[in-house]
């Protein structure tokens, strides 16, 4: 063989595999997200979202106080995360920009976003949860916008730095003081991309389940009380899950399947955000 | 500034500057709480000594976090090695092979299957993963590869599913996504003009990719491999369903085994005894410290690689 066709034949070969490669990855999202849809959608009936948890063995049950306190939780871990996440990243894109605090923070920040969160459940378990001597929904709020304030901050500062510094100085000429710049101005011009941030975030959190496993635990009764243990559709996913009736696996599969299309939803709609405001 | 400043303004940069001093409160709080609640099982088994020792018992008050460790370093290992080759094939895919039509669905998916949460993996994983590798793969491997002096003492025991090995390709499937992803950022930093001129040498696709796009972003990808190892050594719900949780070193793949993140989902509920308790707050401090000095890592290789692709 000569060394041109040796040559080539190299090339189908590696171009071959990174094909497969690619297919593979494809074949686990199908995969996946197929099981999720047979199995959730066999399973999902209004009931689900209309009654409560029953005992094992008597038909009817649901998980609406899965999905109240999943609600509960996640709105509340908003409410905390997405401001503090937002006027972070405000700090480091425009009182401290360039400075060497910011890229301090930025750091933290970045690695913070990977930081395992059952470590960040295990921290607010030790600050919330024993000093009060009883789970809450609130501890699970917090261990969740624990989770968020990076996420936020770091998108926020990205997109408040896209914004170019001329527009800026064209509010300063007008005689405006900073923050009237900033919050007038600048958040206007990248209002888009914040949103995106914040709904990146809630789909993130949406879906995490070890930070709440010993922050808000789980209630088998409807409660709304984010003083006490709430239930959670996740955490709900994993008790049923590995509990051994039939009819538990089935809502598990229906939560999953909710969950899942809550959380591709979000994300899908944040990316044709991000992607319109970025032609 | 030469004006006098105006106090609003003044008010609003600090609460600003407030918001994001959080984030190294936090990153302080979290390791000073983890000593703090630590403090018990420090003293009692010594920091080191708890990380070497293999026991972990509730009933003798003995722990250990040694079969925990090595849980997690076994999974998060076999996991980068089948996700590394395939996810880097992936971005290669996506970037420079692919027709123009299908770099953006395929991207699209690719980051679809990333956002999906770690729950879901796992729960796949207990009802349709685990039956598939106890009954098709996992034997096959036992046939083929049981009887290989060495090798086969990976393949040991009956496959039941519920063990590392299936832990391990649920948590490659999970890193998978996020690798190519961070991997294919790294190809596109690759300047068009250093492509197209071995192109305009005769060069083929492969020979571009191997002899000009890898060794150009090399370092971004290696970043993006410790990044996602980082990931997985903290990744919870996605191992919890199918390791089984037990405290063992074992050098079957077959057998059921415990990381640091499944000790804790499991038994931090549990813990009744103030040195339990502690134990598992001292885990999670070593996961924190680990996870923390490798990501730390990442991001500096990732740094690194930016700033070179800029000059």
């Amino acid at each position: 063989m000569n060394v041109g066709s040796r040559r080539k034949a190299e090339n189908i070969i590696a171009l071959f595999l990174s094909f497969l490669a690619a297919f593979f990855g494809i074949f686990w999202l199908v995969f996946i997200l197929g099981d999720v849809l047979v199995h959730g959608i066999g399973a999902l009936k209004l009931s689900l979202f209309l009654n409560d948890p029953v005992p094992p063995g008597v038909s009817g049950g649901g998980l609406r106080n899965a999905f109240a306190g999943q609600m509960l939780i996640t709105l509340f871990a908003t409410f905390i995360g997405v401001p503090l996440g937002v006027l972070g990243g405000t700090f480091l894109a425009e009182y401290a920009r360039g400075t060497r605090v910011a890229a301090v923070i930025s750091i933290l920040s970045d690695i913070m976003v990977s930081v395992p969160s059952i470590v960040i459940g295990t921290f607010i378990y030790a600050v919330l949860v024993r000093p009060l001597g009883h789970f809450s929904g609130w501890a699970g709020a917090a261990a969740l916008a624990v989770i968020m304030v990076p996420v936020v901050l770091r998108t926020t500062e990205d997109m408040l730095s896209l914004v170019p510094w001329t527009l800026r100085e064209a509010a300063f000429a007008l005689g405006a003081p900073y923050y009237k710049v900033i919050i007038q101005v600048v958040y206007r011009a990248a209002a888009t991309g914040i949103f995106t941030g914040i709904l990146l975030a809630v789909a993130r959190v949406a879906g995490e389940t070890a930070p709440l496993l010993f922050t808000s635990f789980n209630n088998a009764y409807f409660s709304l009380n984010m003083n006490g243990p709430i239930s959670s559709l996740t955490a709900t996913i994993f008790q049923y899950a590995m509990g051994p009736y039939d009819d538990w696996h089935a809502q598990a599969w229906a939560a999953s399947f909710v969950i899942t299309a809550t959380v591709l939803l979000i994300t899908i709609v944040g990316r044709i955000l991000i992607s319109w405001r970025l032609k | 500034m030469i004006q006098k400043r105006n106090p609003i303004d003044l008010l609003f940069s600090v609460i600003t500057a407030g918001a994001s001093f959080m984030v190294i409160l936090l990153v302080i709080g979290i390791f000073a709480v983890l000593m703090k609640e630590s403090s018990l099982s420090i003293e009692r088994f010594g920091f080191i000594k708890f990380i070497i020792t293999n026991e972990w018992n509730p009933v003798t008050e003995v722990f250990g976090a040694a079969a925990s460790i090595f849980g997690t370093m076994v999974t998060t290992a076999i996991a980068l090695m089948i996700a590394i080759p395939i996810a880097i094939g992936i971005a290669i895919f996506v970037t420079e092979i692919a027709p123009d039509f299908m770099k953006g669905p395929i991207g699209a998916a690719i980051e679809l299957l990333a956002a999906i949460p770690s729950i879901i993996y796992g729960m796949w994983g207990l009802f349709t993963l685990a039956p598939i590798m106890s009954k098709y793969i996992e034997p096959q491997l036992q046939k083929y590869l049981g009887n290989i002096p060495l090798l086969g003492a990976l393949f040991e025991g009956t496959p039941m599913g519920i063990d590392l090995l299936t832990a391990s390709v649920i948590l490659s499937i999970m890193i998978i996504p996020f690798t190519a992803s961070i991997s294919r950022d790294a190809f596109n930093l690759t300047p068009s003009v250093v492509k197209e001129s071995a192109y305009a040498v005769g060069a083929t696709q492969w020979e571009v990719v191997r002899d000009v796009v890898l060794p150009y972003s090399k370092m971004g990808v290696f970043g993006g491999i410790v990044l996602s190892l980082g990931r997985a050594l903290g990744e919870t719900m996605a191992v919890a369903f199918v390791l089984g949780n037990n405290h063992q070193i074992t050098a079957s793949l077959f057998n059921a085994a415990a990381t640091i993140t499944v000790t804790l989902a499991n038994e931090f509920t549990e813990a009744d005894k103030d040195v339990y308790l502690s134990s598992l707050f001292h885990l999670a401090l070593v996961l924190f410290m680990m996870s923390f000095i490798v990501l730390a890592a990442a991001k500096f290789l990732l740094f690194k690689a930016e700033r070179r692709s800029n000059v």
